[in-house]
C-alpha cells in the first residue's frame, strides 16, 4: 500500500552547467517506514471567487502525523494565480500550471490549508486547481 | 532568460482504483511566460535544534521563487520542522509550521517572498538538508 512521489527539475541553461534535480520519496507515517494508508484522493474544484476558502481543514488530531499535500492551478493563463496559506500565513501564489507538494504539519485547528483565487474576475473564468492529500490516522470525516 | 521545468508524479495504491497524477509545469516569473533567471543551491549542516533562517527573503530580488528543500538522511525518524512566517530581527522567530520533512522526504512550493523559511532540526546530531530556490 505504497505512495511515491517524484520530482524533477531540468534546466540547461539556468547555470553554467546542466542542471538536473529527481528525487523519489515514498510517503511514509511520521518517523517509521510504515506506508501512508489514508487519501482523499485527486479532487478538483473550480475557484470563482477572490475570497480565501479552506480547501483542507486542519485537524488538531494530525499534529505529529505525517500527511503530504499536493495541489496544482489547472488555469492554462499563466497570469491567473491561487494564493496558498496556511492559517492566515501565506506561503505562495501558484500560477496557472504550477504545482506544489509539501508536508503539511496540521498544529491545531486553525493550521487549514486555504487558497484563494486573487487574481479571479468575473472576466477570467473559472480557476480550476486539483488536490490530493496522503495521510495517516487522523479522521477528517470529523471536519465534514 | 532560462527554460526550467519542473514535474511530479504521484502514484499510490491506497485506494481500490489507483491514483497516477503527473503533471510538468515551465517554470516562469511571476504571471508570464518569461523564464527564470537565478537559482541557488546550498547544501548546509545543522548540529543543534535551534531554528535556524534557512532562506531569507534577502536572498531573493523578485516577488516570486520556487522553493525545493530535500533532507537526504536515510534516519526515516529525524526531521526538520519547516517553518515561514515573521523573522523578526535577530534570531528567527517563524511561527507557521508548513510541516515535518523526514529523511527521505522533499517539498517544492512557490514562495512569495515575503517572509523567511526557517527549519528546525529535531537531533542536534548533523542533520544536512539541501535546498534550491528558483527565481
Amino acid at each position: 500500500m505504497a505512495t511515491t512521489a517524484t520530482i524533477t527539475i531540468t534546466s540547461a541553461d539556468i547555470a553554467g552547467d546542466p542542471v538536473n534535480v529527481s528525487k523519489t520519496l515514498t510517503c511514509t507515517k511520521a518517523g517509521s517506514t510504515a506506508d501512508l494508508d489514508q487519501t482523499t484522493g485527486l479532487n478538483r474544484v473550480h475557484l470563482r471567487s477572490a475570497t480565501q476558502k479552506t480547501l483542507l481543514t486542519g485537524n488538531a488530531e494530525g499534529n505529529n502525523l505525517a500527511a503530504k499535500v499536493y495541489i496544482i492551478n489547472k488555469a492554462t493563463d499563466p497570469s491567473l494565480f491561487v494564493t496558498v496559506a496556511i492559517s492566515a500565513q501565506s506561503i505562495g501564489k501558484l500560477y496557472g500550471g504550477d504545482f506544489m507538494f509539501i508536508p503539511w504539519s496540521q498544529t491545531d485547528t486553525s493550521a487549514s490549508l486555504k487558497v484563494a483565487a486573487s487574481s479571479w474576475t468575473s472576466s477570467t473564468g473559472d480557476i480550476p486547481v486539483e488536490y490530493a492529500l496522503f495521510h495517516e490516522d487522523t479522521d477528517f470525516l470529523t471536519n465534514a | 532568460m532560462a527554460t526550467v521545468n519542473a514535474s511530479i508524479s504521484l502514484a499510490s495504491d491506497i485506494t481500490d482504483s489507483s491514483i497516477g497524477i503527473a503533471n510538468t509545469s515551465a517554470l516562469y516569473t511571476a504571471g508570464t511566460t518569461t523564464g527564470l533567471t537565478t537559482m541557488t543551491s546550498v547544501t548546509k549542516v545543522l548540529s543543534s535544534t535551534n531554528q535556524e533562517d534557512l532562506i531569507t527573503t534577502g536572498s531573493v530580488s523578485t516577488t516570486h521563487a520556487y522553493v525545493y528543500i530535500n533532507n537526504p538522511s536515510t534516519d526515516h525518524t529525524e526531521f526538520f520542522i519547516v517553518t515561514i512566517g515573521n523573522a523578526g530581527s535577530g534570531s528567527p522567530t517563524d511561527t507557521e509550521e508548513i510541516g515535518r520533512l523526514y529523511g527521505g522526504d522533499f517539498m517544492f512550493f512557490p514562495w512569495d517572498v515575503d517572509d523567511d523559511i526557517c527549519v528546525a532540526p529535531s537531533v542536534a546530531t548533523d542533520m544536512t538538508i539541501e535546498f534550491q530556490v528558483f527565481s
